[in-house]
């Protein structure tokens, strides 16, 4: 967040609206370019968050500036966070006084560009989670967007926008999928809810869920980090263990995938790269492969992910419908749906395995941070020894 | 089968084929508009404005683009939520993405090929998409089928190899006996009236023979016939034995593929062309059939009627399942064996608990004595089952169609009775 030193944004996936993403010229970036946001007036490279949607990018400052690109266009200061979703825009602010007291939460429909009212607007400063009693009262009220500060709400692309949480859940972090969505409580605990069909909420079963339901398969692990792309979800345990559940029709959980089988996507043709992730070789199966793992379309309840070299993770992001992963010694791993070159490795090739994106390795960065949007990826790096 | 035919096509015929398909289109972009609703997301309508003003300025290549990212797009909304609650409006702008791709496809000259690559694209944009600009789709798809003819159909390259998992499927097959067991009654041609008075309303089976006598599917249709009208046409496959399986998945493919990998040749897993809308993607074979006067008697409108489609190899067993709808099963070739219980047997049945499979039994019924008659369809005739009579082998999925392509593969399954075979056997080409 705002305390770390500036690093380096790069962005690579789809900008057919032309969103910060590189060039921005043409509809996808292949590989990953230094963020350039068409007509930024100030520098943005110590940027504090970003939300990608669909067809616009919302990127915050450290100082508070609000820089949107894509199919929506304009500036705003005074800002703390911004939530971008295709029907919604959200945008924490800063209240006449500055941070602190006074921060009103606003949400912006689509086309407006930032002038003029908003759809609504209501107060969220750290005076409704003062009333925690815990030490954890600084994570609960600096809940990132979706979650409203006081983790007592969170935002919603479809009506209604705004939707309760019971207090007693003390989430610390959401992410919203599709039609699910995940949180992260105060003790490392995951609950879903929504709907099931893709075996998204990770209960074992295609069912929906009205409300948060513990995943009982992860008790006993402290999660640090959750993240939902369209159907799938993801988890990062404090250890670095990463599980994933859900929908893997493009292979965004890492599991062999009929679809990419049948268009011949595998990574069976890639020897050298994959030796230097130390994953084996594996084509379609064949006769030989008699005990060769089957195809799986949906995972119901979490699997635990090997990346290569025992890497262990640090952070998670999906989109729509791949997954990106950095490890502690700061690289990046992508798998899932790649069409619009949102894996970062120069193609357009999905994939059903982990890989990691060598453009950060052959240029000596470090990655830190990794936000997706639905079709794109926005990635953090620093040159090693600062960070 | 499918033949490597002429590739060389002449280029006054790929011209021809542009021409017929631009004539398809309106002649300004201003009329290839959509009208849609608050839920399809302004991004979008920009997107499709983009691509109407790409095609008509003849930037083909760029149009296609635009229309793939139509189509990502769209595809997501129509895997949000349950079917049934997907807005129409995407499902327009599904098969307004695959109308331009097709199209745009069959621009430059290409080969059979490019040109059955359309064709499928215009399948799915008939079996995921909704009806755009007066029914477009069929008749671009006409088009392009017609430019398919049979000698020029490209190349079928079976699928690649899959490793055998499953044990080889005993080919023997036995003609259950209806001896012991009571038969659903036979009526000929009954009146209207009889009909409705014994069997709609008192809900009881009926047997109807002689209705379907003069359609004229009993005596064009055959694997040849099929081939010949329909082998070019992209459809859903349910391939595992049963729905109910942990390997079952759904796939779609070619019609010809279907009869090659899963009706002749010995077929290594059970494929099945099943429960699926037919007669509306092509129109040609729903002239070969008629809908029954019984019809007219149900409480719907005419347009509530639908008119499924299932072709497969003898063998195919469908697990004991209910509908919500009254049906009329028309057997054109081949012979199945059908068990039925009667609503009150609902308990015995142990349907799931799921909502998925709610009207699935979890129990494969065996040499029991049923309560209710079973029956054996031949060639020829009709059998009207009634509302929520539980039923195999026919099956229908989960209330609201399944979609092609998002299927569960690793449904949670229950425990099954160990019955170690079921008798829903069937034999004949068509089941």
């Amino acid at each position: 967040m705002a305390e770390e030193r500036p690093g380096s944004w790069f962005g690579f996936g789809f900008c057919g609206f032309g969103q910060a993403l590189g060039s921005g010229r043409g509809r996808q970036v292949l590989s990953p370019e230094p963020l350039r946001v068409p007509d930024a007036g100030t520098d943005i490279c110590d940027i504090g968050s970003l939300s990608a949607a669909w067809s616009y990018t919302a990127i915050v400052s450290s100082a508070g500036r609000l820089l949107l690109s894509g199919s929506a266009r304009g500036a705003a200061d005074g800002c703390r966070d911004a939530w971008a979703s295709e029907t919604l825009r959200a945008v924490l602010r800063d209240g006449p006084g500055g941070p602190g007291p006074g921060a009103e939460l606003q949400a912006w429909a689509p086309g407006a560009a930032l002038r003029g009212e908003p759809l609504w607007a209501r107060p969220a400063g750290p005076e409704e989670a003062g009333r925690e009693d815990d030490g954890a009262a600084c994570e609960t009220r600096a809940g990132p967007l979706p979650l409203l500060p006081g983790a007592r709400a969170h935002l919603s692309p479809r009506p209604p926008l705004c939707r309760p949480l019971c207090p007693a859940l003390r989430a610390r972090r959401l992410a919203l999928g599709a039609e699910h969505a995940l949180l992260l409580d105060a003790a490392g605990q995951v609950l879903s809810w929504g709907g099931g069909r893709h075996g998204q909420l990770g209960h074992g079963t295609l069912e929906a869920e009205p409300a948060p339901r513990l995943l009982e398969a992860l008790q006993g692990l402290r999660v640090a980090a959750v993240a939902a792309g369209g159907w799938h979800s993801v988890c990062v345990g404090e250890t670095g263990d990463i599980y994933v559940w859900g929908w893997n029709e493009s292979g965004q959980l890492a599991l062999p995938a009929r679809g990419l089988a049948e268009d011949g996507q595998t990574d069976a043709g890639e020897a050298p790269a994959l030796k230097e992730d130390g994953a084996g070789l594996k084509g379609p199966a064949g006769p030989e492969d008699a005990a060769a793992a089957p195809f799986i379309a949906v995972q119901p309840f979490p699997a635990l992910l090997d990346l290569p070299l025992g890497a262990d993770a640090a952070a998670a992001s999906c989109g729509s419908r791949h997954t990106a992963v950095v490890t502690r010694t700061g690289e990046l791993y992508t798998w899932g749906w790649g069409k619009y070159g949102q894996l970062g490795h120069g193609d357009t090739a999905s994939r059903d395995r982990p890989r990691r994106v060598q453009c950060f390795v052959r240029e000596q960065l470090r990655v830190t941070a990794v936000s997706c949007g639905p079709w794109n990826t926005y990635v953090r790096a620093v040159e090693p020894g600062r960070s | 089968m499918a033949e490597d035919g002429n590739r060389d096509a002449p280029a006054a015929g790929l011209g021809a084929l542009w021409g017929a398909l631009r004539a398809l289109l309106p002649r300004t972009k201003e009329e290839l508009r959509l009208d849609l609703g608050e839920s399809v997301e302004r991004s979008v309508v920009l997107l499709l404005q983009q691509a109407a003003d790409l095609f008509y300025g003849g930037r083909r290549s760029e149009c296609l683009q635009t229309s793939e990212v139509v189509l990502d797009y769209s595809w997501e909304k129509l895997n949000t939520g349950l079917w049934q609650d997907v807005d129409k409006d995407w499902r327009r702008v599904y098969a307004f993405g695959c109308l331009l791709k097709a199209v745009c496809l069959c621009e430059a000259p290409g080969d059979a090929t490019t040109v059955a690559a359309a064709l499928r694209v215009c399948d799915m944009g008939l079996l995921m998409g909704a009806a755009i600009f007066d029914d477009i789709l069929i008749k671009v798809a006409a088009v392009l089928q017609a430019h398919l003819l049979p000698g020029k159909r490209p190349a079928h390259i079976p699928a690649p190899e899959q490793p055998c998992l499953k044990k080889a499927r005993n080919s023997h097959v036995s003609i259950p006996d209806l001896r012991s067991e009571r038969a659903v009654p036979r009526l000929r041609c009954p009146s209207l009236q009889h009909f409705r008075k014994h069997h709609l309303v008192p809900q009881t089976p009926v047997i109807l023979e002689g209705v379907a006598d003069h359609w004229p599917c009993m005596k064009k249709w055959s694997l040849e016939y099929i081939q010949e009208v329909a082998g070019c046409r992209t459809v859903p496959v349910e391939v595992g034995s049963r729905y109910t399986d942990e390997e079952w998945s759904q796939r779609l493919m070619t019609v010809s593929e279907f009869i090659d990998s899963y009706v002749l040749n010995e077929p290594r897993d059970v494929g099945y062309l099943a429960q699926h809308q037919l007669f509306d993607q092509i129109p040609e074979l729903k002239q070969d059939i008629s809908i029954p006067d019984y019809c007219c008697l149900g409480d719907g409108e005419e347009e509530e009627i639908t008119i499924n489609a299932w072709f497969g190899p003898p063998g195919t067993v469908s697990p004991l399942h209910q509908d919500p709808q009254q049906n009329f099963l028309a057997q054109v070739l081949g012979r199945k064996y059908i068990r039925l219980y009667s609503p009150q047997e609902s308990e015995a049945v142990y349907p799931h608990d799921t909502h998925l499979l709610h009207n699935t039994s979890q129990v494969r019924p065996c040499g029991i004595a049923a309560p209710r008659p079973p029956a054996v369809r031949r060639p020829g005739t009709d059998l009207c089952l009634c509302r929520w009579t539980w039923r195999i082998p026919t099956w229908r999925g989960s209330p609201g169609s399944p979609r092609p392509r998002s299927c569960p593969a690793s449904c949670a399954r229950e425990s099954c009775c160990s019955s170690p075979r079921s008798t829903g056997t069937t034999c004949g080409p068509w089941t």
